[in-house]
């Protein structure tokens, strides 16, 4: 007797941990054949277009700054950015370039000159192509919830890390799309982009990378 | 007594200013305190769009600014995607840099930059001169060795404008505008010396 409600307490205990802690480390192979399943999904993506919500927590903020807008995706490597709340501003990413849309004020900006722009920049491509499993550059953590894979990302590189401690990409189990970013400049700083209404594959005119 | 009245007319135009700001005016002794109320609420996350000119260059941001508590504010510069560009800290006199982006660590910037927004973020200023013109009382601050000039509106007593100035020139403007409760929505700071003007829109 004393032993099964000892084994239905510990149970209990263990479920509710369980519970707690929310997300648990993937197996070996189970990483492997998530990160072969993401690869496989963005080597077949040709366009995003999504919506997507941005939201900055900074801790000695009463609440997040939240912001608003647009993401445009063109294989290979076109990327546009495009607040609409509460303020218009836009930027593309496209050859060397950042082009920027400041409400109406435009300007450039030389990647080749930008070292922490030009990060950003590989940064944000390779996540969207699934290239970024750089074990040189990132020491890689393969994690799962109830719905998704969770796969976060320490810098090892030193010029990244000066802006960038660690990001974590959501992803989703089924389509292997990502569906959250978390870019953590520290424990206590970070910005969350949440993607929704992805459009996979339509056409998309390259005159949207025009500034 | 034709000297004295030739010395006290000296003594008088040397009194008179030559900013542009109080050009003809003559100041009056005056103690009193001058309050910037538009960073003063614990309560609220002073959020702006932040437009940067700089001789040729544009660049923007988010600038946000926090009263922490009485005589300590925090002023964070962040790119749109939310990187941190600088992380500043006045607590009383203090200044902490948190944190600043390796393009910007460089002393002269930093210092420039603590000036700015020291004398935005700072509430509570005593008076050594006031000035009486048609529209506005001016009233003459000193911060760090540096005059400051607070315009406040005959009208509604408001805070309209503060200006950094040495004895001389007028090194800086700093232009509260779209004023509602104690929040200014539109602020622009302009340097007079160098060619770099910051436009901040209010979006929180």
């Amino acid at each position: 007797m004393h032993k099964t409600v000892f084994f239905i307490s510990a149970l209990l205990i263990l479920v509710s941990l369980k519970s707690v802690s929310q997300t648990v480390a993937l197996s070996k192979q189970e990483a492997l054949s998530v990160k072969e399943s993401i690869i496989i999904t963005s080597k077949k993506t040709t366009s995003i277009i999504s919506k997507f919500v941005q939201s900055k927590h900074l801790s000695f903020l009463s609440k997040d700054i939240i912001s608003k807008g647009n993401l445009v995706f063109k294989a290979p490597n076109l990327i546009k950015w495009e607040y609409n709340n509460p303020f218009k501003y836009s930027v593309i990413f496209k050859d060397n370039q950042l082009l920027i849309n400041d409400d109406g004020i435009k300007s450039d900006i030389d990647l080749s000159a930008n070292k922490a722009f030009k990060n950003l920049n590989n940064l944000i491509i390779k996540s969207v192509k699934g290239d970024m499993f750089d074990t040189e550059k990132f020491k890689i953590a393969y994690l799962k919830d109830a719905k998704n894979y969770l796969i976060s990302f320490t810098s090892l590189d030193k010029s990244l890390k000066s802006f960038i401690h660690k990001f974590e990409l959501t992803f989703d189990r089924k389509t292997f799309r990502v569906l959250k970013i978390k870019m953590m400049e520290t424990t206590e700083d970070y910005t969350i982009i949440t993607f929704s209404n992805q459009k996979i594959n339509t056409s998309v005119s390259d005159a949207i990378f025009n500034n | 007594m034709r000297y004295l009245t030739i010395s006290l007319l000296f003594l008088g135009l040397s009194a008179c200013s030559v900013l542009p700001t109080t050009k003809n005016l003559v100041g009056k002794i005056s103690q009193e305190t001058i309050n910037n109320p538009y960073f003063s609420n614990k309560k609220i996350d002073y959020v702006y769009k932040a437009k940067i000119n700089a001789g040729n260059n544009n660049f923007g941001g988010l600038l946000i600014l926090k009263k922490i508590k009485d005589k300590h504010h925090r002023v964070v510069f962040t790119t749109e995607f939310g990187n941190k560009i600088f992380d500043f800290e006045f607590i009383n006199t203090k200044f902490k840099v948190n944190y600043i982006t390796n393009k910007l660590d460089k002393k002269f910037i930093i210092n420039a930059l603590k000036k700015d927004f020291q004398l935005l973020v700072n509430q509570y200023n005593i008076s050594v001169l006031k000035f009486n013109a048609k529209k506005e009382f001016i009233y003459k601050t000193m911060l760090n060795n540096k005059n400051n000039y607070y315009v406040l509106s005959k009208e509604n007593n408001t805070l309209i404008k503060i200006i950094m100035a040495s004895k001389r020139k007028e090194k800086m403007t700093i232009s509260f505008r779209d004023i509602e409760n104690n929040l200014s929505k539109n602020i622009e700071l302009k340097h007079h010396n160098f060619n770099m003007t910051i436009e901040l829109n209010y979006i929180n």
